[in-house]
């Protein structure tokens, strides 16, 4: 340990020695060391002088009135009912780590946001089970708690571009999507009081909102990890994430992820609810569409650099780390591979932090950017599953470009030669003609 | 050695399956794999972890909770009303479809005092609403093939209720829960049966061999009938006793729903990875047009002055030194307002060494600020 340890140190003196050299050299750390001195160091700044805000205020904290631009937000070309039915994506080019905070998770309803009354709150559960019953919000909290950490992902995330890209923005191409730490009971462990009935094959979850939105869920992910939550990051759900409580499919369409959930009735048959019938299924070439189709695919982004936080600022030879996001609905991020040249050859990238199952996982790589440079970044994840994302020709080969939904193609930012980054994609002009 | 597992789950006990999970697989990820604790293929095609030694992936579990659970007896039996009450949904076997009657006549009145103005004119769509028509249904279901990916410069699909929806309960049940959309769950049965009829008008349906023309009366046993033209238009096969199977058979094939799969013979490439077709592709035009614009600028927000309640403003900030001396309007005040009120100002809001902490602690704007120095000095409200 002391060895290591004066290693270290030893390191550090010659690393410091290497660099005061380079410094009497006359190279870019001299310009670094210009003689101008920088105000922000030599005048006490005002916050200095003063006194603070007294523990008093801001009973319940808000962020840096500085971070004001870090926002949700909208485009009315995804918007219906005066953004009633819409959806406020996530600004996923300022996320840090693997959790979305509440403020800033991506927010979409059918009806408009519902303000629950928790006194009022009820849960229903009936249908194809031994005994019905009805929970208050206390009754259902008083259940044994599980916390998880998941991401919850819009099945439309990036669904507008299965033609060409259209968003000159991470915000808005792949910001359909969070991730949290949600706190709740396993749907299995209230039922193993209730009894499921043998015939049960489909749980309907409804909400109680404006939408009366409702789902059809196969009993097979009921009973493996379905949640009923209602803690978000260590407090209450937020009113955009179902306040008081929602259902969560850990890795599953966040449309099945039901809010201000209502009831659960368990059936042989399933419903055809609006939302698995008009939408959320995805159109193939041959005129037939995916119904049901439950899980996230692998999936992943550059986070840093992106359209909204360029390189322009870099200088030559600087070391800069590529920073990603990859996740998979289907289980575990295992790998991450990385191209510098749209996907020609790849590296694989380290992944870095906690690797949890169905969750955003981190993954880094260091670069030496070149001034003048240009490069296509593009990522490709794959999970414990076996999966592995495809190239847009291959997905849109067999899905055709009709699908809107569960599109999970490699992404591709394009840093210009001044560090300007755009959203492209690489792909055979015209798509490949399908069979 | 998990198509091993799944072999051998088929005759293995649930507990001896777990077992095996947890021999077979061990070390960190020993808990994960594709068979479910039924032992068959998990649903959706992906992984599962079931719970070993206490955990579950990486998560530890209190096994408490599996043994005891069926002994916690929370919440009571709703009573047969709040079923009823709450049990509303209508399934494609007329599962929950009320009785009564509209006629197309009765819809399109409705329609015109309530839906037009987000549907559009016969419900061509507009403003971001969705179209409930875009003409026969029956035609346009042909029109699902027209992929843009055989041809970028072709009309593409045309998915609207008559052309695409499989079932007609959906219609009326989301009318019933859903619409109007401002006011939802406001219809009576026998008008949402007169909007169905409506729609199924405009979209130029027939029932049981009969043209649904503007005389048309839409009853429950008429709604029933309603074949819709793409019924059979989706995959996998949902309906029926073995509906789980089958999902899970159709997810067992990444081709089926476009995913690639390195254990189903996808290729991991590392090196001259692309075909030379591929070229980079940019935005044409694009979506633009958000909302609040993009920025990651770090300055201070716009701020606009909001007016204060003056009185309580002093009682929470200054009171506790200014109640005792410099009190608002007290003669003691004299002194310092002969300085003229600039320097008052200037000296409360800066502070002062005597002791007055700038703003008085406060983070008023300075016009918010003077208004309680005026106060203060005068022991008036301006």
């Amino acid at each position: 340990m002391n060895n290591q340890k004066d290693l270290n140190r030893r390191d550090f003196f010659r690393k410091t020695a290497a660099m005061s050299v380079t410094a009497i050299a006359g190279t870019s750390l001299v310009s670094s060391n210009a003689k101008a001195d920088d105000p922000a160091i030599m005048h006490h700044p005002a916050w200095g002088q003063k006194w603070g805000d007294p523990v008093t205020k801001n009973r319940y904290g808000v962020p840096s009135k500085y971070e004001h631009n870090v926002l949700r937000r909208n485009t009315k070309l995804l918007a219906s009912g005066n953004f009633r039915a819409s959806i406020a994506v996530a600004p996923i080019q300022e996320s840090m780590g693997i959790i979305t905070p509440n403020g800033l998770f991506f927010s979409r309803s059918h009806g408009g946001v519902a303000h629950v009354d928790p006194k009022e709150y009820r849960l229903m559960i009936h249908g194809l089970v031994e005994k019905p019953i009805v929970l208050t919000l206390e009754q259902l909290k008083r259940y044994p708690s599980v916390t998880r950490t998941h991401f919850i992902e819009c099945p439309a995330n990036g669904g507008q571009e299965w033609r060409g890209p259209q968003f000159n923005s991470i915000q808005f191409a792949k910001g359909f999507m969070s991730c949290a730490e949600w706190t709740g009971v396993y749907l299995k462990t209230i039922l193993e009081d209730l009894g499921l009935k043998p015939e049960a094959q489909w749980m309907l979850a409804e909400g109680s909102d404006n939408s009366e939105m409702g789902r059809s869920i196969p009993v097979e992910k009921v009973l493996d990890d379905a949640m009923i939550v209602w803690g978000q990051n260590g407090e209450a759900l937020r009113p955009e994430q179902g306040y008081p409580v929602r259902i969560l499919l850990p890795g599953w369409e966040g449309n099945l992820c039901v809010k201000w959930l209502k009831r659960l009735e368990f059936s042989a048959e399933p419903w055809y609810a609006k939302e698995e019938t008009s939408k959320y299924t995805a159109l193939k070439p041959s005129g037939k569409a995916v119904q049901h189709f439950y899980a996230n695919e692998v999936n992943s982004t550059v986070t840093s650099p992106s359209p909204e936080i360029d390189w322009k600022d870099l200088k030559d030879g600087d070391i800069v780390e590529i920073e990603g996001l990859a996740w998979s609905g289907m289980g575990t991020i295992t790998a991450v591979d990385f191209s510098l040249d749209g996907g020609k050859n790849y590296v694989e990238a380290k992944l870095k932090g906690l690797v949890l199952p169905k969750s955003w996982t981190r993954w880094s790589y260091l670069h030496t950017y070149k001034k003048g440079d240009t490069l296509l970044l593009t990522s490709r994840a794959i999970d414990d599953a076996g999966y592995i994302q495809p190239t847009i020709d291959q997905e849109t080969t067999i899905m055709g470009v009709e699908s809107v939904y569960h599109r999970n193609a490699v992404e591709t930012w394009e840093v210009t030669a001044t560090g300007e980054v755009n959203h492209v994609q690489m792909r055979t002009p015209g798509g490949i003609k399908n069979a | 050695m998990l198509k091993l597992n799944r072999k051998l789950l088929a005759t293995a006990s649930v507990a001896a399956a777990i077992a095996l999970l947890a021999v077979g697989c061990g070390g960190e990820t020993g808990t994960a794999g594709s068979t479910q604790i039924n032992g068959k293929a998990t649903i959706d095609g992906g992984t599962t972890y079931p719970v070993v030694n206490d955990k579950t992936g990486p998560y530890y579990v209190n096994p408490q909770v599996a043994a005891d659970a069926s002994k916690i007896n929370n919440g009571r039996v709703p009573t047969a009303n709040e079923l009823a009450a709450w049990d509303k949904d209508i399934m494609p076997d007329g599962t929950g479809l009320p009785e009564g009657s509209g006629s197309v006549e009765e819809g399109e009145e409705i329609y015109d005092a309530k839906c037009v103005m987000c549907h559009g004119d016969f419900g061509s769509g507009g403003g971001g609403y969705p179209a409930l028509s875009k003409g026969n249904a029956y035609d346009l279901q042909k029109t699902l093939t027209n992929n843009r990916v055989n041809d970028p410069d072709a009309d593409g699909p045309t998915r609207v209720f008559g052309s695409y929806w499989p079932q007609v309960s959906t219609l009326y049940w989301y009318i019933k829960d859903g619409m109007p959309h401002p006011f939802s769950k406001s219809l009576s049965a026998d008008e949402v049966y007169a909007l169905t009829a409506y729609v199924l008008n405009i979209n130029e349906f027939e029932i049981d061999g009969v043209e649904v023309d503007d005389e048309y009366v839409l009853d429950r046993e008429k709604l029933l009938k309603v074949k819709m033209p793409n019924v059979d238009g989706f995959e996998p096969n949902i309906d029926g006793p073995n509906a789980l199977d089958r999902v899970r058979a159709y997810y067992a094939n990444a081709t089926n729903f476009g995913a690639q799969n390195l254990k189903q013979g996808a290729e991991r490439c590392m090196s001259n990875c692309q075909e030379a077709s591929v070229k980079v592709i940019h935005i044409n035009g694009g979506i633009r047009g958000f909302l609040p614009p993009m920025s990651d600028v770090r300055d201070l927000p716009a701020t606009q002055e909001v007016k204060i309640d003056v009185k309580e403003a002093y009682k929470n900030t200054c009171a506790m030194c200014h109640d005792s001396y410099l009190a608002p309007g007290s003669a003691e005040w004299k002194p310092f307002l002969a300085e003229g009120m600039d320097v008052v100002y200037k000296k409360a809001i800066h502070g002062t060494e005597g002791g007055m902490p700038a703003k008085g602690g406060t983070d008023l704007s300075d016009s918010n600020f003077k208004t309680v120095v005026d106060y203060i000095t005068s022991g008036k409200v301006k």
